[in-house]
């Protein structure tokens, strides 16, 4: 599907490559966001000029919902990768847009400070980002690098077609 | 200076099959009240998101013109969507209607906005225009895209119209009926 060998599903195929394969063969062909370090094998993809995804970088990542959100209006497939200490900016758009228009987005969030031993910029949101999404009623799913395909099933299955916004947890580099 | 209906009824004959995102607050109650159409996209929350909202249903309808409805306020809650939104080149013609002051919320003066126009320029919007009248505007060229039109206004001297009567959720599937429909874009959605 990829033209690069080295971007190539299957056997040997990274994390990255896994998710992004199980979210396009899926019709997701929009991809926007802010990076993260955790995700920078997923943005490698992403700017690699054989992508056949569109790539929209965002400045901040309650313009990556917006974005994400006139697409998914307009009837296209997008995704929303960001850092978990972007999830502060996106609840205003979340909660006065995404929850009350019921327009889903599928979200990639990573989780900086899951262990409390992250810088401390990351401590609190990390210590926080599961409760956060709880207290939204947003469901989440911890990807498992050692099954990412499994992963992003469960995460597929809690967007549900559109019907809810989710979100897929990275907490290893991927 | 403009009454803001004056500039909003305008924009809306000129543009009236434009695919069409309003800002929250007064501006969507005014171009509600004005006129409601299928191709009109009402926020009614997420200030400073319109322009973004308005480039994700471009990318998505290349063949459609989109026109933003933003104001002051929400402009500068933004500006940094600016090259985000110029990067991808959209048929999408941003407004900036200018009056200098938060009025859904009281007529708080919004902070010194500086120059729009020379901002979404700096930021590569392919052209951008301030104007202060109606001919003026009339006479703007909006072929090269994207464009901000920064319109200067008056203060509204009028009441605020009634609210969104649509459901979010109804305003979402009938924006999407209309974008389905091949006949919207020719003859102008009702």
């Amino acid at each position: 599907m990829l033209p690069e060998p080295s971007l190539t599903a299957g056997s040997g195929a990274s994390v990255a490559e896994t998710l992004f394969n199980a979210l396009f063969t899926r019709g997701h062909s929009h991809f926007t966001g802010v990076p993260c370090s955790l995700l920078k094998g997923f943005f490698r993809l992403l700017e690699d000029p054989g992508c056949p995804a569109s790539y929209i970088p965002a400045p901040r990542e309650d313009s990556a919902l917006g974005v994400a959100s006139g697409l998914a209006v307009a009837g296209a497939r997008p995704v929303v990768l960001m850092q978990n200490s972007g999830l502060g900016y996106s609840l205003n758009v979340l909660t006065s847009f995404n929850l009350i228009y019921d327009v889903h987005l599928p979200i990639v969030v990573s989780w900086r400070g899951h262990d409390g031993n992250d810088a401390v910029e990351h401590d609190v949101i990390g210590r926080e980002l599961t409760r956060l999404l709880d207290v939204f009623g947003i469901p989440w799913t911890v990807l498992d690098n050692e099954h990412p395909e499994d992963s992003a099933e469960a995460f597929l299955k809690q967007y549900d077609s559109g019907r809810s916004t989710a979100v897929l947890i990275v907490r290893e580099g991927i | 200076m403009l009454d803001i209906r004056d500039a909003l009824g305008a924009l809306l004959e000129r543009e009236s099959t434009a695919l069409t995102v309003t800002t929250c607050g007064y501006i969507t109650r005014d171009v509600y009240n004005i006129r409601d159409r299928a191709n009109h996209f009402y926020l009614v929350g997420s200030m400073g998101m319109a322009a973004p909202i308005g480039l994700g249903i471009a990318l998505a309808h290349p063949d459609r013109r989109v026109l933003v409805l933003d104001g002051d306020g929400s402009f500068a809650m933004n500006p940094g969507c600016l090259p985000m939104v110029a990067e991808h080149r959209p048929n999408l013609v941003h407004v900036v209607l200018d009056n200098g002051a938060h009025e859904s919320t009281g007529g708080q003066r919004t902070v010194a906005l500086g120059d729009p126009a020379a901002m979404a320029l700096a930021a590569g919007y392919a052209a951008a225009h301030t104007v202060d009248d109606l001919d003026q505007l009339a006479a703007l060229d909006l072929t090269g895209t994207p464009t901000l039109v920064r319109i200067r206004c008056k203060p509204r001297s009028h009441p605020a119209g009634k609210r969104v009567e649509q459901t979010p959720q109804q305003l979402v599937e009938r924006f999407r009926a209309q974008l389905a429909d091949p006949a919207a874009h020719l003859e102008g959605a009702v």
